[in-house]
């Protein structure tokens, strides 16, 4: 079976089963991927809303803290970031927007801007996000992410609203969730796996694990990708998350989907164990 | 090469280490399940259950009336708040019931008290689902009328009129209320109280919590 298939057959498997809850499933874990706990199929917890009550209003419950990191350092240590590429359901939909974003890069203005010195320092938002969105506004203001995210708007509002017509008003979070929603929307519709790249914060706690993540992308050894690369850049071409592929070691964006082991034409890319 | 196994291998050792004796010797599964994917707070889902104040005779799972709240409605109407510790829409609530309480407590404490509203006796219970008994947070599903099992939370039982017997009559309220500003709220609770006590009233002389 192909490589990309078996990819979304993963996404579509996983995206099910984080919705057991629909038929009583619910579970004590919190999910190594970003989908929101108030999702009325929701099988387990979101990993930021176990940071977010571990820390809230400077309270520290190390055990919620501990729980989440954990378990997505379980995964980060096993295959880093190839959560984000063959499990999470936002990295799903973002797979099928990024084929309009792809479209559209052909317009010289987008792809200027997708090549603009600044996009290199957009990827450390995600980090910013994290630390100070996630931890240390809700440890000092008591404001959680989780209250304006727009995943939450996406598979959590959304889906009660249309299950429950009637049954719910706007909150005072709302709005401002939806206006990040529909940035959203416009991100992802513009620049392929834009969230992962840019904002996403458990990307941004899987992302260090990559650098000894047991299972990886990697080049075949060095003598045979240098006698045998025909610098075509096929690879860096596809690659969804805007990596230099030929250049690449160990990188944090990488989510190992595998787009670029595909592609190359001299099959010097490859799923590498240790 | 043989460094980064190293390294591999000692993080995968503690990562799963911990996390199986995190599992195995501490409650943080049930805690995780009991507190985030069992009971939502409302402010994640950035909605409010829509404010009905119906009473009903029937308890939202099908169970009976605690008896906390069986016992303390022989001594006026029982208000019930719950609350979790990292919740803004709980947060938004709680000074606002101080005030039509008149009552201060901290927000991890487990309250009850016999409180004077308008010169009527009414038992407030303020529970914090994090830090509260068993028994008061089993009474959460039982109040939960509209299915929401979501939080802030408050159940006003008082007593009602049915088939010929006096039997706890309740309405349950969520979030902010629907609500936008505190004085809103704060007339709103104020309101619902008043019609609670009209109706103790008009019933109380017949109850019998046995």
């Amino acid at each position: 079976m192909k490589l990309q298939l078996k990819r979304l057959l993963s996404q579509i498997l996983i995206f099910f089963s984080a919705n057991l809850g629909a038929f009583g499933f619910k579970t004590g874990f919190c999910y190594p991927f970003f989908y929101c706990n108030s999702c009325p199929a929701a099988t387990s917890a979101c990993p930021l809303r176990a940071i977010e009550q571990s820390v809230y209003q400077g309270s520290l419950k190390w055990r919620l803290l501990l729980f989440p990191i954990l378990i997505l350092g379980f995964f980060g240590v096993t295959s880093g970031r190839a959560i984000c590429g063959w499990a999470c359901p936002i990295g799903l939909l973002q797979r099928g927007t990024g084929k309009i974003a792809r479209r559209l890069k052909k317009y010289p203005s987008i792809k200027k801007l997708g090549q603009h010195q600044i996009e290199h320092y957009l990827r450390y938002m995600k980090y910013f996000v994290l630390i100070g969105l996630v931890i240390l506004s809700t440890t000092l203001l008591g404001f959680m992410f989780t209250d304006i995210c727009p995943i939450g708007i996406l598979t959590g509002t959304i889906p009660t609203l249309i299950l429950y017509p009637g049954k719910f008003v706007p909150s005072s979070f709302f709005w401002a969730a939806i206006a990040i929603f529909i940035l959203f929307l416009v991100l992802i519709f513009t620049v392929e796996q834009g969230w992962c790249r840019y904002f996403c914060p458990i990307g941004a706690i899987l992302a260090p694990f990559n650098k000894i993540s047991i299972l990886h992308v990697a080049r075949v050894d060095e003598e045979t990708f240098q006698k045998e690369c025909l610098h075509c850049n096929a690879c860096s071409d596809i690659c969804p998350m805007g990596i230099d592929v030929p250049n690449m070691n160990r990188s944090t964006e990488c989510i190992s989907c595998g787009k670029c082991i595909d592609v190359c034409p001299k099959n010097l890319i490859k799923f590498e164990r240790g | 090469m043989k460094k980064i196994l190293a390294i591999q291998i000692s993080a995968l050792i503690i990562v799963s280490g911990s996390l199986g004796g995190m599992l195995v010797f501490t409650g943080i599964y049930e805690e995780v399940h009991s507190g985030i994917v069992s009971v939502l707070c409302l402010s994640c889902l950035k909605l409010d259950p829509k404010t009905k104040t119906d009473f009903t005779f029937e308890t939202a799972d099908g169970e009976p009336h605690p008896d906390f709240v069986l016992e303390n409605l022989t001594k006026g109407v029982v208000f019930l708040h719950y609350s979790e510790d990292a919740c803004p829409g709980c947060d938004i609530m709680y000074p606002i019931i101080q005030d039509l309480f008149n009552i201060t407590f901290g927000k991890k404490d487990t309250i009850h008290e016999i409180i004077s509203f308008e010169d009527s006796d009414v038992a407030y219970f303020y529970t914090n689902v994090d830090h509260t008994s068993e028994e008061i947070k089993n009474s959460l599903p039982t109040y939960d009328k509209e299915h929401i099992s979501g939080l802030p939370m408050f159940a006003i039982i008082t007593l009602g009129y049915d088939k010929g017997i006096i039997r706890p009559y309740y309405t349950t309220i969520y979030g902010t209320l629907g609500l936008d500003s505190d004085e809103d709220r704060f007339a709103f609770l104020t309101e619902l109280m008043q019609d609670s006590i009209d109706i103790y009233n008009q019933n109380s002389e017949g109850y019998n919590p046995s």
